[in-house]
Parts: C-alpha cells; sequence; structure tokens
C-alpha cells in the first residue's frame, strides 16, 4: 500500500451537469430561464422535489424536500412534472461526447460521467479537453446547458472538483493542491461521507478531511471502518484509484407511494401488479432470472411491513413475479401509503441448466419473449394484463438518479 | 405549481432544412384559430420512439409562451402537443 500522494499528471475527468433535470427543462422551455424550478414526479403537493434550479435552491429550495414546503420558502416556485424521454436524449448526446475522447468512459448516471486519459496517445492538456466538452454541450444540446468538469488523479479526487465551483465549474485536484483544497471542504462535502461515517471519524476526533487524509492506514481500517473500506479511504483520499470496479446487478425493483389513502385492498393490488410487470421487463432487459422476490409496505403510522421467498427454480415472467408477490402481499396490514416489490438472487439467463420442468419454463421464457417484442416495437405496454389497465397513468416510469442500466 | 395546457392540435407549420445538428429548423406556426406564432427558440429537439413511429419533438417559444410541436416523420404531419404560458409571477 503507498502512503504518498499520488504525483502522476491528472488523467481522470469527472463531467456532471448542473441540477440536469432543471436545466434540461430550462433549456427546452427557454419561458422558465433565470426563474425558481422544481421538477417532480407528480402534481401533488405530497410529493418529493427531484430536482431544483439553482434559482431555487438559491431559496433553500433542496432535493427531496416537499413540494408544498418549497412552495412555502420560495412563493411562486414552478413545479414541472418530470420528462424522462428528455432526460433519456441528454444522457445519450452527452454520453456520446463522452466517448470521442477515450474508449475509457462511463456514465456513472443520467446526469455525470468519468473520461479516464490513461493509455491515450497525443492526449491533449486535460483542461483544453474540459473548455471543449463544456462547448460541445451547449452546441449540440442547447446553449444554456452547463455542466462542472473536475480533473483529479483517481475518480474520487476528480469528483470532488467538479464539485468545487457551481455551476459551470471547472477545477483540478492534483499532489500540489490537494491539502489545500481539503482544508476549505467539510467531511460531509466528501462523496460516501454522509451523516453516518462523519459520526464514525468523529469518534476519534476526525473532523476535518485534511485530519481524515492524515490519518493511517491502520487507524482507518482497524477502528474507523472497521475492514477493508478503511484502506481504501486512505488511498482514495491520496489520488490512488480503488474505484475503477464494476458491481453486479444485486437485485431489481421498484417502489410507489400510493396517490391516495383511501384506496381499497383491490386498487392496491392492481398497483402492486404494475409495478411487477416494471419489474418484470426490467429483469428480462438486463438477461437475468431470480430466485427470491421481496415486497414491503410502508403504512400511515410510519410503520413497515415485509415479506420474501425463496423459490426452487429461477423465474423471469410477469406472471410468476405476481404471482409470488400477490401470495407474500396478502399478509400486508391495512393503512397502506407505499408498496414496493424487488427481485433478488440474480443470475444470467443463460437457459443452459435442465430442469424437470423445463418445457415449463422454456414455454414461460417463449411467451415473455413474444410480449417484450410486440411492446419493444409497438410501445412501451402495449401489452399487459387487463388488471393493471387503470394504473398505467398513475404509475409512469421515472428516471432512477443511481443508475443508467435501464436508460 | 406550472399549469401546461396539453393540446392535440394539427397545425400548418413553416420550416427550414438546412445542413448541421438540427437540420429541420420550424419557423413559424398557424394554430386552428387562425393566430399566427413566430418561433424565435427552439430550446430542444430529439426523436421520440411511439411504438415503430418516430415522432420528433420540438420545444420551442415565441417569447411570451413556450409550445411543444411534434413532427410525424411517417404521416409528414405536424401537432402542437402543449402550450405552457402560465407562470406565477
Amino acid at each position: 500500500m503507498r502512503s504518498d500522494y499520488n504525483p502522476e499528471s491528472p488523467l481522470v475527468m469527472h463531467i456532471d451537469l448542473n441540477s440536469a433535470f432543471a436545466t434540461i427543462e430550462q433549456q427546452s422551455r427557454p419561458m422558465l430561464r433565470n426563474r425558481p424550478v422544481a421538477v417532480v414526479n407528480r402534481r401533488t403537493n405530497l410529493t418529493s422535489i427531484v430536482t431544483a434550479s439553482y434559482e431555487a435552491k438559491a431559496f433553500g429550495v433542496k432535493v427531496g424536500m416537499r413540494l408544498i414546503e418549497a412552495e412555502r420558502l420560495m412563493p411562486g416556485l414552478i413545479a414541472i412534472e418530470s420528462d424522462p424521454e428528455k432526460y433519456r436524449f441528454v444522457y445519450k448526446k452527452l454520453s456520446k461526447i463522452l466517448s470521442d475522447y477515450s474508449p475509457n468512459f462511463v456514465m456513472k448516471s443520467i446526469d455525470e460521467g468519468v473520461i479516464d486519459f490513461h493509455g491515450v496517445v497525443n492526449c491533449r492538456p486535460m483542461q483544453e479537453i474540459g473548455l471543449e466538452i463544456k462547448q460541445r454541450l451547449r452546441d449540440e444540446v442547447g446553449n444554456y446547458m452547463r455542466c462542472n468538469v473536475g480533473i483529479g488523479p483517481n475518480r474520487f479526487l476528480a469528483k470532488t472538483a467538479a464539485g468545487l465551483h457551481k455551476p459551470d465549474g471547472m477545477d483540478e485536484i492534483n499532489h500540489t493542491n490537494l491539502r489545500q483544497v481539503l482544508a476549505t471542504l467539510e467531511l460531509t462535502d466528501l462523496t460516501g461521507i454522509a451523516s453516518h461515517n462523519e459520526a464514525r471519524l468523529h469518534k476519534i476526533g476526525i473532523n476535518t478531511p485534511l485530519q481524515f487524509l492524515d490519518s493511517s492506514s491502520v487507524t482507518l481500517e482497524k477502528i474507523v471502518f472497521k475492514s477493508v473500506i478503511g484502506q481504501h479511504w486512505h488511498q482514495r483520499l491520496r489520488g490512488w484509484e480503488v474505484d475503477d470496479r464494476v458491481f453486479d446487478m444485486k437485485r431489481v425493483g421498484r417502489q410507489y407511494v400510493l396517490e391516495s389513502r383511501n384506496l381499497n385492498r383491490t386498487q392496491i393490488v392492481q398497483r402492486l401488479h404494475n409495478l411487477c410487470e416494471s419489474v418484470g421487463s426490467r429483469l428480462r432487459s438486463q438477461n437475468k432470472t431470480a430466485r427470491g422476490i421481496y415486497v414491503y409496505a410502508k403504512t400511515a403510522e410510519h410503520g413497515y411491513w415485509h415479506a420474501s421467498k425463496m423459490t426452487q427454480l429461477p423465474f423471469y415472467s410477469d406472471g410468476t413475479i405476481y404471482s409470488l408477490a400477490y401470495q407474500l402481499f396478502s399478509r400486508a396490514p391495512d393503512g397502506i401509503r407505499e408498496i414496493g416489490v424487488h427481485c433478488y438472487e440474480l443470475s444470467d439467463d443463460d437457459d443452459t441448466q435442465l430442469s424437470l420442468f423445463g418445457d415449463v419454463i422454456v414455454r414461460e421464457h417463449q411467451l415473455s419473449d413474444a410480449i417484450d417484442n410486440i411492446n419493444q416495437r409497438y410501445g412501451d405496454r402495449t401489452v399487459h394484463s387487463a388488471d393493471t389497465m387503470a394504473t398505467d397513468e398513475l404509475i409512469k416510469q421515472k428516471v432512477p438518479f443511481g443508475g443508467v442500466r435501464y436508460l | 405549481m406550472n399549469d401546461e395546457t396539453f393540446l392535440n392540435e394539427r397545425i400548418e407549420v413553416i420550416a427550414a432544412y438546412g445542413d448541421g445538428l438540427n437540420p429541420c429548423r420550424p419557423i413559424k406556426f398557424r394554430r386552428l384559430n387562425g393566430r399566427e406564432i413566430t418561433i424565435s427558440e427552439i430550446g430542444l429537439r430529439y426523436p421520440s420512439n411511439q411504438g415503430k413511429r418516430m415522432v420528433h419533438i420540438f420545444d420551442v417559444t415565441d417569447q411570451s409562451a413556450d409550445y411543444r410541436l411534434e413532427f410525424d416523420s411517417e404521416r409528414l404531419t405536424w401537432h402542437l402537443t402543449r402550450e405552457g404560458d402560465h407562470y406565477a409571477e
């Protein structure tokens, strides 16, 4: 393990769209520019804010805040329902721009990507490339689009650099200014340090990023994080790469906050059915099968109920997911305000394992594949169960922030 | 709360076709009531698959309201599908 700072010239660039969804809305609808805008998933007062524009953030409007609270803080706040298709378009444009600079690029989420320039021959100065990417975003998407560019010797420091001057900033962190930059930050400004990890660090007297940087690997591994994660932090803070790993997908799921507290059991089950079809479609889009199913419900009194089940044979179709979820859900309590379904124990759908029930599984595959093909060709949910017919307007596909698998 | 009006109004459009990243640029459109709107800016243009049909969406403004125009590349028709001008001051 290395205890020195990574002395190489920074070759990792992090690009982050500023208040992505709100900026895209302001780009697409010029009358919204320079106005406080909040993007929400549903037009109700109880909904939470997905993204706020900088004009709204200036008045204290934050992501995750209820719309009704935000409107109290900022009268005149314009709430816009999210438009996933538009965001997917910008994501694809950004992804295309980043792919022009290095084969080693990865989109970390719908609004941020990382380019690794290691191994790129005749690489131009990073600052020049950063400015060019900003300009291309304005030329190829729209002149209101802005992004932050961070340059660093590893992904973590590049992301930290991207967050230093928002919006539209460009910063570099290298071994010469590392201490100087960390001195200006709080612990929770570091990606991966939220209140829980901050409390762990505080416990042994680490109160600033600089103290964190100066802590030994042994302290972080044995006392603070009590695992190899401590070593990773020691390396990460010094500019050595530990985050270039791809994690396997562990679960696929969806959840839904009920639009009303007065729904009867049949209506709630219809919404559950819709979620099961959506989960099935996502599962198959990744060529996976599952063996476990997990269903949960949150109640109006802040109660949390859940149930799960493992099956002997892998499952794949909407019908099976729903029938398993339905059995579990029959034990759910009353007074539900949110429901969710997850599939876990995923494996690749390589179709090679023979079983006594081979014919049944093959038929199930063929039927699901045929339905998926029709839906791909004629539009999402062209074929679906009659039971969920009334729920499509309510349970719309939304853009997940955390990953790019379903974009 | 923003109040967009959702429409499905067939419109007549004058558009310019050139080169570059946005080869089709609507310039002006006439609504069913005869009102003519001159587009001052195209905010965003993106394709949308509606089943196997490709529709090109143009979010545009005339500086007094935002509009969404949809061009159906199969039927070669233009529709006005949204209007947003109820902004709180």
